[in-house]
């Protein structure tokens, strides 16, 4: 089996949010990156596959030079070999320019089965999956949170509210959009870490993958017109003060509220 | 001039709230368009009629067994030709598990602009779209470059409409062909012992109790003292410190209790739609900006670590 698996360099989780200056979107210089969480989940879900043997996984990414580094975290967890689409046309796309250039590198490669996180953590917005497999014309489930492998399909539970679960099967090939605490991601050893770097990294651009024109910013279908701090509303009152007195307001406002 | 396209949901065999709050939206920015909604499922004809008189409008249903449960492929077939039937420039759907599945196939398969999980819609040309990113940490106004609008939008975020519209329904003719995706079954939450809805007090943590063995010693304790139950949020399960049951938010428990303390929990959106119906909420971040204080009443920007055991002690004295 082959499996592609799409993943995205965001900023850390704890990494400062200063909006730019133009005001569409955060700073981005001098701060740390990683790997989107839900996409680790969805790596290491194709990595379980491949422990079981005869299984081939692919790692495909785009943007600039530094998504290398999210490139070469995954080969060192145990990728075969990576795409990097690094290319500044493809720069500023919208979802559904990612999904056209990711649609390029499954056509590309042919995989049995598309994996990626559900969402971003930075955009939020959990779209290019459906698009991709709308794109590429097959099947597709989003919130996975199991997948059971049967001979030519793939048995999936997706997560819906208040803790329920749908259980769909799906013909393969197909795209799966999986939920953070699908399974436990493991770390890279310093063994693949060291392999990682022999491992090849396919450098392609826009053009090599015949969606010139159709990604970018200009082709962009929806812009960003600004990112603020949301205004602040009510909100909590803050409590100031040493450790200690603090600690007794909090004491005096659970006993006004009759509980101790 | 094009339409607005409202495609409902059917939950327990009636169309959710969340349908509602799409239609008070259409309202909102419809500026003299048609509002045309789409109703799917077996069974849902009459659904379909009273919609058309409470904020659907215009209503098409496909009315068929085979929408009994639901479908990604037949509902790309199915919101498509209810696209092209009402030349809908704007297709509103709601940020649901079935939602989110769909709608990106409906932006893909018309080559249109895509927002997702907005919570405000501003009228004008073109209708503006606001939605939360980096998990509620900042804001982003969207504005669409394309003549046609998919867009999701997240349960809650304005009151259902509650007026009357001048409606009626048809049915929409159809070819939905097969599934390639084939529903099996639902299989329901079961809670496996820890029912956190019915806690007065809980005290969950977050992400920022760092490490499984800090909530036994951190966090249970300030629980057990104030006699409530201990909860979390989803990166603690996710991260397996603790078992699915402790999860309080949109797929975990959703809580009302008396006394909700959050220590180390940022707030990403999908914890705060499990506890924002809280009666009082105190919150205990490092982070000041992190936007669980603005669901908080009382909030302590602060060293979770430092202030939770010093509560404990205080609490347990207080209570002698």
């Amino acid at each position: 089996m082959k499996i592609l698996v799409c993943l995205k360099q965001v900023p850390h989780q704890d990494a400062r949010l200063d909006v730019r200056a133009d005001g569409t979107w955060i700073q981005e210089d001098n701060i740390k990156f990683e790997i989107n969480s839900y996409d680790t989940y969805a790596l290491e879900e194709a990595l379980r596959v491949k422990d079981k043997g005869d299984t081939e996984v692919v790692v495909a990414s785009i943007g600039p030079d530094r998504v290398t580094q999210a490139l070469r975290t995954a080969l060192g967890m145990g990728a075969d070999r990576a795409v990097h689409v690094k290319d500044p046309a493809a720069d500023g796309s919208d979802a559904l320019g990612v999904a056209k250039t990711l649609a390029a590198v499954a056509k590309a490669e042919s995989p049995d089965l598309v994996l990626m996180g559900l969402m971003s953590d930075d955009g939020n917005a959990a779209s290019v999956p459906p698009m991709l497999a709308q794109l590429l014309d097959v099947p597709s489930a989003t919130g996975v949170m199991s997948v059971e492998y049967q001979n030519g399909s793939v048995r999936v539970e997706r997560e819906l509210e208040g803790g329920a679960l749908e259980v769909v099967d799906l013909p393969r090939p197909c795209v799966l959009a999986v939920q953070t605490g699908i399974n436990q991601v493991r770390y890279a050893s310093l063994k693949g870490i060291m392999a990682a770097k022999k491992k090849p990294i396919d450098v392609k651009t826009a053009a090599d993958l015949g969606v010139a024109g159709q990604v970018g910013a200009a082709a962009a279908k929806a812009r960003i017109e600004k990112v603020y701090v949301p205004p602040k509303g009510q909100g909590a009152e803050i409590l100031s003060g040493s450790a200690d007195e603090v600690v007794g307001k909090l004491v005096g406002k659970i006993k006004e509220l009759g509980l101790l | 001039m094009g339409s607005i396209l409202v495609v409902a949901e059917i939950q327990k065999g009636a169309v959710r709230e969340a349908s509602y709050e799409l239609a008070a939206f259409a309202q909102k920015v419809a500026g003299g368009r048609t509002i045309h909604s789409l109703v799917l499922g077996s069974g849902v004809a009459g659904e379909a009629e009273s919609f058309a008189k409470k904020g659907g409008g215009q209503v098409l249903y496909v009315d068929r067994p085979e929408l009994a449960s639901y479908s990604v492929d037949l509902w790309t077939r199915a919101i498509r030709a209810a696209v092209e039937a009402t030349s809908a420039e704007l297709v509103l759907i709601s940020n649901t598990p079935s939602g989110w599945d769909v709608a990106p196939r409906i932006a893909a398969a018309l080559d249109s602009a895509y927002v997702s999980d907005v919570f405000n819609m501003e009228p004008g040309s073109p209708t503006a779209f606001v939605r939360r990113v980096f998990n509620g940490k900042l804001d982003a106004r969207v504005v669409p470059k394309a003549d046609r609008v998919v867009a999701t939008v997240q349960p809650g975020a304005t009151a259902a409409f509650q007026g009357a519209t001048d409606g009626a329904a048809k049915a929409l003719e159809v070819d939905l062909g097969a599934p390639r995706a084939k529903f099996v079954e639902t299989k329901v939450a079961t809670s496996k012992g820890v029912d956190l809805t019915k806690a007065e007090i809980i005290v969950s943590g977050g992400r920022g109790v760092g490490a499984p063995e800090k909530f036994s010693e951190v966090i249970k304790p300030l629980a057990d003292a104030l006699g409530g139950a201990m909860g979390a949020s989803r990166p603690v399960v996710d991260a397996g410190w603790l078992p699915h049951e402790y999860q309080v938010g949109s797929s975990g428990q959703v809580v009302t209790p008396k006394l909700y303390i959050a220590c180390g929990i940022s707030g990403a959106i999908q914890h705060l739609v499990g506890m924002k119906g809280s009666n009082y909420i105190i919150a205990i971040n490092k982070d000041g900006d992190a936007p669980i204080f603005e669901v908080a009443n009382l909030g302590v920007v602060g060293d979770l670590f430092e202030i939770v055991p010093k509560l404990t002690e205080a609490v347990k004295t207080a209570k002698g």
